[in-house]
């Protein structure tokens, strides 16, 4: 075990430096083809403000950024004002983005989900807002642990690993953020199931999340 | 490091967006200080990313795309420029947690403490929440409150010192839930005064009979 502590900073380093031209590290599985793609467009972008490549990502993800809006309950006027607010935002913060950190998706997802809180308050005084509850860039230390290096390589889906019925409780929560006796009025469920549903849906991300950690630290203990 | 987290469904509402302001700002104030939920939390955005690339497809307008790209070299919006000043240096130094420091705008010795007693101070935050109030609480260094229960849930963060009830300890950092079964007496720490963050939906039910009499002022 002594080996993997004193090989684990190297080969962290490694694979960082190669996230950067978008190869993908030896005997790991990267993510599916389209969102690596959508990574060199986010890259491109934050490095040269290259207008073609912010043109592709607009079309790449235009319809699911409003698609997620109206599953939010916005209007299709308000939808399209907020996947606007998001190209937007995506131009001016691209540089932000940490490939090593996660997928290019779920960097947008956080930006649609910020979005959406800023739109619905704004012009209200003594609210909320989205940077009172998620930090900036930089502020944040980026963390050297391999394990995170690497976590925005692994190919994943988490809500494919999730049964239909828990998959339905999540939509809700993401969606609508309802509370789970809202959730089971809704369904027409009894509580206690909504509740175990939830439960499971969590128990099961977790595990995915430590497994492909371990085999990650496997393969990399295999490959040096 | 804090030993009391959010349970995981807080997190998930954390990472849809999903939560109430003032239980949102309280979650955010734990995760400033626990890399683990941070982690849970990343997990829960990574999902959140899986759903919006599984969204079904919907038209979009023709011209939006046009729109937007007339729109890029615009300046930031008066938003934009407001999260600059809010992240400014000065305020970056002070001991409040990030998520609250437009909502404590000094240090916790500056702001108007009311007391119901010599030994509890509160501190009623305006933040903007239709089903919460949220409070600051200082308990005087090695100070206990009267024993009490709670009508409704109460979410509680330790901010700073640290207090104890019965057999637990609680620190910076520690999240704790109170709700209808819960009856305690919390204990501040005597080595400095213990100021916690309440986020409740019901007032406070004292239950000791001391704390019937002190009920009154509590609201």
């Amino acid at each position: 075990m002594n080996t993997l502590r004193e090989e684990a900073p190297r080969v962290g380093f490694v694979i960082n430096s190669k996230t950067e031209n978008s190869t993908p590290p030896k005997g790991i599985k990267v993510s599916n083809k389209q969102p690596n793609e959508l990574n060199i467009l986010l890259l491109k972008i934050a490095q040269d403000q290259d207008r073609q490549a912010f043109v592709a990502l607009f079309n790449a993800t235009s319809s699911r950024l409003k698609a997620f809006a109206m599953q939010c309950g916005a209007s299709n006027a308000d939808a399209e004002e907020l996947l606007q607010e998001c190209m937007l935002t995506v131009w001016r913060k691209a540089h932000t983005f940490r490939p090593e950190a996660g997928s290019a998706i779920t960097w947008m997802y956080t930006i649609v989900r910020n979005k959406r809180i800023d739109m619905a308050r704004k012009n209200r005084h003594e609210t909320v807002q989205s940077d009172d509850l998620w930090s900036e860039e930089g502020t944040e230390e980026l963390e050297t642990d391999i394990s995170k290096e690497l976590e925005g390589q692994v190919a994943r889906n988490l809500l494919q690993a999730l049964p239909e019925v828990q998959k339905q409780v999540v939509f809700k929560v993401y969606f609508e953020g309802k509370s789970h006796s809202e959730i089971a009025n809704d369904l027409d469920l009894p509580l206690g199931t909504i509740k175990s549903r939830l439960r499971l849906a969590m128990k099961k991300l977790d595990t995915i999340v430590k497994e492909q950690t371990s085999w990650l630290i496997i393969i990399l203990m295999m490959n040096f | 490091m804090a030993n009391y987290h959010p349970y995981d469904e807080l997190l998930m509402s954390f990472a849809a967006g999903q939560l109430p302001n003032s239980l949102g700002l309280m979650v955010s104030c734990h995760l400033e200080k626990c890399s683990s939920c941070r982690d849970t939390v990343k997990t829960y955005e990574a999902l959140g990313g899986d759903i919006l690339a599984s969204a079904e497809q919907v038209d979009v307008s023709e011209d939006l795309l046009s729109k937007t790209l007339a729109k890029l070299e615009e300046p930031q919006s008066a938003n934009d420029r407001f999260i600059g000043q809010h992240n400014s240096k000065e305020v970056i130094a002070s001991k409040i947690p990030r998520p609250l420091r437009r909502f404590i705008p000094s240090d916790f010795d500056e702001l108007d403490w009311s007391g119901m007693s010599k030994n509890i101070k509160e501190f009623t935050l305006k933040i903007d929440d239709e089903q919460y109030t949220t409070k600051l609480f200082r308990i005087k260094a090695g100070k206990v409150l009267p024993e009490h229960t709670h009508e409704g849930n109460e979410f509680t963060l330790v901010m700073e010192g640290s207090f104890s009830d019965r057999t637990c300890d609680y620190h910076a950092g520690d999240f704790i839930l109170a709700d209808t079964s819960t009856t305690h007496q919390p204990r501040a720490a005597m080595d400095g005064d213990c100021i916690c963050l309440a986020v409740m939906d019901a007032p406070l039910k004292m239950t000791g009979m001391f704390g019937r009499m002190l009920n009154p002022f509590l609201r």
